[in-house]
């Protein structure tokens, strides 16, 4: 091992330690944010008893910011995620945002364009090393990566399908145009840093985990089991676009050919699939320097200096190709026509009163049987399992506004996604007090509830089920997807091990 | 194989992006489709601001309140990471007794999807209008025999926004209401009376 290589083993230690330490910026962002908020709210002691790791975060938080003399003025400095944030008092966005923004609106914000400077200067003279040092998919494409290594050591070779880095190109190209027909940004939806960011801040603050989780894993398993790297080398828009604003970039890995030995030893660590020898001056390579350190010879190293890209920098051609696509595009997303009121062509109508009011804590469900609106509110709307939740039938007339004055009947029952109802208690019959019939009822278990409502329509009993949860239930869904992941896991040993048996066999009958 | 390699690509291409497209043009359940939202103060008008917010949430960082969250997927096509304020939860205190300039929401945006508006009460006024409060006399206290007046002592502008007759009953005035929410916050009454309806699209 050379010396340099030994160097290059600290860069890249160091190139982890910036992913890593990425990861806890944004986790420690929205920390902070949240922290502020309870400063704000004057209830740090409410905070210091909040448990787990979102709670010793915020204590962290507390210790570090407490002693300076204005802690909310400070804070206020480092604010956001990954997709936008403000360090240390300025703004920083990701180019992706701002220029899907522009497609999307037809607007050039300044402060927007501004604080999307930074990235897109570092782009220009670094090239795609956002991907490589900073983005936390990369990193865990990477662990994807290893995954791979693990199930072929377990003699178990996943697909090796490979796509043509052009794809990614399209794919911002089209995407940006039909972001601009739609006037609905797209990209925030797929994106991982965008993905990761809004993820860790549904985490900290406690709001429900977006779906956005299944799009990582989606991304993850199809990598893992089908294409290696898909995501950043075939797909990432935001990689294409660093990857167009970095043709031209100064720093490079570059070869001295007459010192390579054609040993191949930097082709399989390359994290965009290339051939280091002779793509690494492409606008495919995101200067990660894997590459630089797996050379023996020290015939691969960046270098700084303005070159113009060769045919034989990788893919050249496809890069023509793909700048020619991305600013036809671009123009074309600005100029494209957006449909004045989108929503309205997707035809969602109008608001209409006590309908669907969203409301977090209380739970309100709204129904209608016959000339009558149907509201049940529950408070809390989640409740706890053994504490009493009060539920609120609101019964009214839709065209005169009487509330309805007969009784109602109501049933409790937990449901099961396997096996039968369980009647929690026997049904209550409710009178109206103060135009409302009120309930309690204490849910003794965790689980899926229906509350039943029976009452005289026009004559005819109406039955109205509304669906409540209590506690947090592990879904059917999920537990199918833990019993169903246990099975793989389990037969990949399995089959690992009749594989490695059979080899054995094999060889002792051959010897 | 040319030919399979082209249709390979393009798939690779098309169904994540199909399913992207998807995921922000859905209907959503029915309730969801139905929903209309309060924006932060200084939104634009909703179909602009679908398209000018970059769902980075630093509105809900900013707010010193607490009242700003950001929907869920289970919100729409579209809706996710997008900002709302549910008044019953928290509602927007308009940055009273927070240091700046500006309300702190609109200051953080950096798309321009809440425009900045001071901390001046007739700029608020003017250029905030995140809905309006409607008033239920069927469920209100104040017109059923008890005496209430809670939401008028929450009111922001009181007598701009709301008046108070006789026997504390409030009266809602349209054209004073930013639709802040703290009418709907404070209201005692289970389910409430008074509410926010969200500005129309």
């Amino acid at each position: 091992m050379t010396a340099r290589q030994r160097r290059h083993g600290w860069i890249q230690a160091l190139r982890r330690l910036v992913q890593i330490g990425t990861v806890c910026l944004v986790v420690g962002l929205a920390l902070a944010s949240l922290y502020a908020h309870y400063r704000a709210a004057r209830a740090l002691d409410e905070m210091r008893a909040v448990e787990g790791p979102v709670g010793s975060g915020l204590r962290v938080v507390d210790r570090l910011v407490s002693g300076l003399d204005d802690p909310r003025a400070f804070l206020d400095g480092f604010k956001g995620s990954l997709w936008s944030m403000r360090l240390a008092g300025w703004d920083v966005t990701d180019p992706l945002a701002a220029l899907e923004v522009i497609a999307t609106s037809k607007v050039l914000h300044p402060p927007l364009l501004l604080a999307a400077a930074v990235p897109v200067l570092l782009a220009l003279l670094l090239g795609r090393v956002f991907c490589s040092w900073v983005c936390p998919g990369y990193l865990l494409f990477e662990a994807g990566g290893k995954l791979r290594r693990l199930l072929r050591w377990v003699e178990l070779p996943p697909a090796e399908v490979r796509f043509s880095y052009r794809n990614k190109y399209l794919f911002l190209a089209v995407g940006l145009v039909v972001a601009a027909i739609t006037a609905r940004p797209l990209f925030a939806l797929i994106y991982p840093p965008a993905v990761v960011s809004r993820l860790v801040h549904a985490w900290v603050f406690g709001t429900a985990l977006t779906g956005m989780l299944v799009v990582l894993g989606l991304i993850l398993a199809f990598e893992v089991f089908v294409s290696p790297r898909w995501f950043c080398r075939s797909l990432c828009p935001g990689g294409a676009l660093l990857g167009v604003l970095g043709r031209g970039r100064p720093v490079r890995v570059r070869l001295e050919p007459h010192r390579c030995t054609h040993c191949r030893r930097c082709e399989p660590v390359c994290e965009q699939g290339l051939n280091p020898v002779t793509e690494s001056s492409g606008m495919e390579c995101d200067n990660c320097g894997r590459c630089v350190r797996a050379c023996p010879e020290d015939a691969l190293a960046y270098r700084v200096g303005i070159q113009r890209m060769r045919a034989s920098d990788g893919p050249g051609r496809a890069g023509s190709l793909a700048a020619a696509l991305f600013w036809g595009a671009l123009a074309l997303a600005v100029l494209a026509p957006t449909p004045a009121r989108a929503h309205h062509i997707l035809g969602l109508p109008h608001y209409s009163y006590k309908e669907n009011y969203p409301q977090v804590p209380t739970l309100e469900y709204p129904a209608s049987a016959g000339p009558y609106d149907v509201l049940l509110t529950s408070y809390p709307g989640k409740p706890p399992p053994g504490e009493p939740a009060n539920l609120a039938f609101y019964i009214k007339n839709r065209a005169t506004g009487e509330p309805y004055g007969q009784p109602v009947t109501v049933r409790v029952l937990q449901t099961f996604t396997f096996g039968r109802n369980r009647e929690l208690q026997p049904p209550i019959r409710i009178e109206p007090f103060d135009r409302v019939h009120k309930l309690t009822v204490t849910f003794d278990r965790e689980g899926e509830y229906v509350v039943e409502l029976a009452m005289e329509v026009e004559g005819r009993s109406e039955v109205i089920p509304f669906r409540m949860v209590v506690g947090d239930p592990s879904s059917a869904a999920s537990v199918l997807a833990a019993v169903g992941g246990g099975l793989a896991v389990f037969l990949i040993g399995v089959r690992a091990v009749r594989i490695k048996r059979r080899r054995r066999q094999a060889q002792e009958a051959g010897a | 194989m040319e030919r399979r390699q082209f249709l390979k690509n393009a798939l690779s291409v098309l169904v994540p992006g199909v399913g992207v497209t998807w995921l922000s043009l859905r209907p959503g359940s029915p309730r969801a489709a139905r929903a209309a939202w309060v924006r932060p103060p200084g939104a634009l008008l909703e179909a602009e601001f679908l398209a000018r917010c970059i769902r980075c949430q630093r509105c809900a960082d900013a707010c010193p309140n607490r009242a700003i969250v950001a929907l869920g997927v289970s919100a729409g096509g579209g809706m996710e990471g997008t900002p709302a304020i549910q008044p019953r939860r928290q509602a927007c205190m308009l940055c009273n007794r927070v240091k700046g300039q500006y309300l702190r929401c609109t200051e953080a945006c950096p798309s321009g999807a809440l425009q900045p508006v001071r901390k001046d009460p007739e700029e608020i006024q003017q250029k905030v209008a995140m809905g309006k409060a409607v008033l239920d006399k069927g469920l209100c206290y104040s017109y059923n025999s008890w005496t209430c007046g809670a939401c008028y002592r929450a009111c922001p502008f009181p007598g701009r926004a709301m008046t108070l007759g006789l026997w504390e009953r409030p009266e809602v005035k349209a054209e004073g209401c930013v639709g802040c929410g703290a009418c709907e916050r404070a209201c005692i009454r289970y389910p409430q009376a008074i509410r926010v309806r969200p500005r129309a699209a």
